[in-house]
């Protein structure tokens, strides 16, 4: 007889993170594509205005955060109490489940492989692929923010990475690149939330709901 | 305690610019025995075009803040500005327009910065000479051979290296522009790239560079003083010869190799329209309302966030206005390939089109989220219809235990 039992998948450290990961992201989508294309607030007194000044200070301050919730979690990656997941980022190098999981998702089979790590071959390659972007994100965004500061924290990451922003090829560059990775997050976004849906609706195990009560269901033979 | 800090903090300050004072003193007394005799009396130039005394001294102030030193050494800037025509300078001309030259040299309304390059000592200059064939290739020769690491040189124009540097020959002998570059350079003091060709390759390096031109540090090996700007303002190329002068060495440099007095920070920074840049003012289109109001170009094209200069600060043309005042955007002269990586020059960067028409970022992003949207419907629909009787496979299976 099986029976569906309730396991502790995701520590409230990863769920704090998550969540707060994931709301700083949508308003820096947001902040950020203002300061790309700007409306004009045409009424009014220009010193009783100051609408860009706020939306790049909202940009900079969860730009800032989401800095320090990557280096939290790459921190739990390694260090977690509960489970330092860091090798289960590398589910990808088995190629078997790989190509089984792919057969899986492009419903060639029923059922998706067997793994013990906590992600799927390709969810370890995307979730490793989201960190990098929140990476390239964060480092572009400090070099701009670097640029308009002459003191301080910021001036000094902005200068550690100089070299980095002259092999880019200078600020508009690293402009340019932060622009088009915005369009990476949101394309990742949409397929992200997706297949946590899809996998809720397959596997049935609450795949949504785990990233919220960190427990998720699974089948355990009497 | 925190004051007692602060005082501490004072004196280390005013010793620091105690002993920069004393080193500037002897070395300009250094420069003063071995140096030739000034070529020009730059008080008598000065009057004869009209400039009083009090605007020279007014000159000295301002050049001495520009160079970020305390008004003590107002003198000091004096004397180099006298001292400026003993300095042997040797200017090369590569692949350019010759814009900068003109720029610096032939202003309608000299100030004194203007006239400070006229005195210069040009030992050898190819637009400005006389010589000219073997007669000049001679001037040249004796000119490094005299001043053998005495002599600056400055360099306007990019180096081409394709058809092993061919599309560059100069001189009787028909030598190319890097050997020439070499052969000098070598003996130089110091090399001063003027202009953003020779700083950082400019107009001729640009996309697609048929000629594969290069800057000067990049085609010979070497560091090279960068006066970046198309052209570059007067004030950063005489400062940083003042600089010279007065404490035989470089001022500091940032990481282009361009001085940080003069390239620290950004237009951005200095901006007079930047108020209306964070109180989200734009200038919509050309000749519209907010143009008219003097608002931010930003949305006009603007570089001014990603271009390091001072133009708002020192000006062009005596001081009289600068492009951003002139109502148009910054194109980001100062920064290296700024004809590709400022592209649009007058619409923001994410205009930047891949197809002459509507592929921009945006646009490629809008249509790969939607085509993605299709995707996740079509695979939805897909997974209902394959894993439809999952429910009824399972309720079997519990039914055959
Ligand atoms: C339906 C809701 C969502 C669910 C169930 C969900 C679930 C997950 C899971 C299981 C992971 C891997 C866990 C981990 O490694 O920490 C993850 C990672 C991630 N999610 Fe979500 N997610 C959801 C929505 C979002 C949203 C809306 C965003 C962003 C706006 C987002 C951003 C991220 C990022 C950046 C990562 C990778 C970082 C990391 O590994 O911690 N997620 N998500
Ligand atoms: C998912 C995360 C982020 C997104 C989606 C995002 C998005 C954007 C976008 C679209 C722009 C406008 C670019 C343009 O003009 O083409 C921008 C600008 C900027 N971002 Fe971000 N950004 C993110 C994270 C960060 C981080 C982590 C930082 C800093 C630590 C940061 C700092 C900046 C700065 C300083 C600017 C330029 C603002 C200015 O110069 O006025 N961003 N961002
Ligand atoms: S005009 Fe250009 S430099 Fe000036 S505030 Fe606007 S964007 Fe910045
Ligand atoms: S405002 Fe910009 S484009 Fe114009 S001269 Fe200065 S740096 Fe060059």
């Amino acid at each position: 007889m099986e029976k569906i039992t309730s396991v502790k998948e995701w520590s409230v450290a990863i769920r704090i993170n998550h969540w707060a990961m994931a709301l700083s992201i949508f308003i820096l989508i947001v902040t950020g594509f203002y300061i790309a294309t700007p409306f004009t607030i045409a009424q009014g007194e220009t010193v009783n205005k100051f609408f860009m000044g706020n939306v790049r200070f909202v940009h900079l301050l969860f730009g800032v955060i989401l800095l320090f919730l990557f280096i939290w979690r790459v921190y739990l990656a390694f260090f977690s109490r509960f489970h330092a997941d860091w090798k289960d980022f590398l589910a990808w190098t088995n190629i078997k489940n790989f190509i089984h999981q792919i057969k899986f998702y492009l419903l060639i089979t029923k059922e998706g492989p067997d793994y013990k790590t906590l992600y799927g071959p390709l969810q370890s390659l995307a979730y490793l692929g989201l960190l990098f972007m929140v990476l390239v994100i964060c480092i572009t965004g400090l070099i701009l923010m670097g640029a308009g500061y002459h003191k301080g924290f910021t001036y000094v990451a902005a200068t550690i990475l100089t070299p980095v922003e002259n092999l880019l090829g200078g600020l508009a560059m690293v402009r340019y690149i932060h622009h088009i990775f915005t369009w990476f997050f949101i394309l990742f976004i949409v397929v992200h939330i997706y297949m946590a849906f899809w996998y809720d609706a397959v596997l049935k195990k609450g795949t949504v709901s785990s990233m919220i009560s960190g427990n998720i269901f699974k089948k355990v033979k009497e | 305690m925190a004051k007692g800090n602060h005082s501490e903090h004072k004196k280390m300050i005013d010793k620091q610019y105690k002993d920069l004072m004393k080193h500037c003193q002897t070395h300009m007394e250094q420069v003063d025995k071995t140096l030739p005799e000034p070529k020009e009396n730059l008080h008598e130039l000065l009057t004869e075009r009209g400039i009083s005394r009090r605007d020279f001294v007014k000159w000295t102030s301002a050049a001495t803040a520009a160079l970020m030193l305390p008004p003590i050494f107002r003198p000091m800037v004096a004397k180099a500005a006298e001292n400026f025509s003993r300095l042997p300078v040797v200017w090369l001309h590569f692949a350019e327009c010759t814009g900068c030259s003109e720029a610096l040299l032939r202003s309608s309304y000299p100030n004194v910065d203007d006239i400070l390059l006229e005195t210069i000592s040009l030992e050898y200059h190819e637009t400005l000479m006389a010589a000219s064939g073997y007669q000049a290739e001679k001037c040249l020769e004796e000119a490094i051979h005299t001043f053998a690491g005495k002599f600056i040189c400055v360099i306007e124009g990019a180096l081409p290296r394709g058809l092993d540097g061919k599309y560059l020959t100069l001189g009787p002998k028909g030598k190319t522009g890097i050997e020439v570059a070499k052969e000098v350079t070598s003996k130089a003091a110091a090399v001063i790239c003027i202009g953003s060709c020779s700083a950082f390759g400019n107009i001729q390096a640009a996309n697609p560079n048929p000629t594969d031109s290069v800057s000067i540090s990049k085609a010979l090996g070497i560091s090279t003083v960068n006066i970046a700007g198309c052209p570059p303002n007067s004030v950063n190329f005489t400062g940083t010869l003042l600089h010279y002068l007065m404490f035989g060495g470089l001022p500091a440099l940032d990481s282009l190799g361009r001085p940080v007095w003069a390239y620290g920070k950004r237009i951005h920074d200095y901006c007079e329209r930047r108020p209306h840049y964070d109180a989200s003012e734009y200038v919509d289109e050309w000749g519209d309302a907010g143009a008219l109001k003097g608002w931010c170009l930003y949305k006009v094209g603007c570089k001014g966030p990603y271009t390091y200069a001072n133009c708002g600060k020192v000006r062009f043309n005596d001081g009289i206005s600068w492009p951003i005042m002139a109502g148009h955007g910054c194109i980001g002269c100062t920064e290296p390939d700024f004809w590709d990586t400022m592209a649009p020059l007058e619409k923001p960067l994410p205009d930047k089109s891949y197809n002459g028409r509507e592929a921009t970022v945006d646009n490629i992003g809008i249509a790969l989220t939607g085509i993605t949207a299709l995707g996740i419907a079509a695979h939805a629909t897909a997974t209902a219809l394959r894993h439809k009787d999952d429910d009824q496979a399972q309720k079997q299976e519990v039914k055959h235990d």
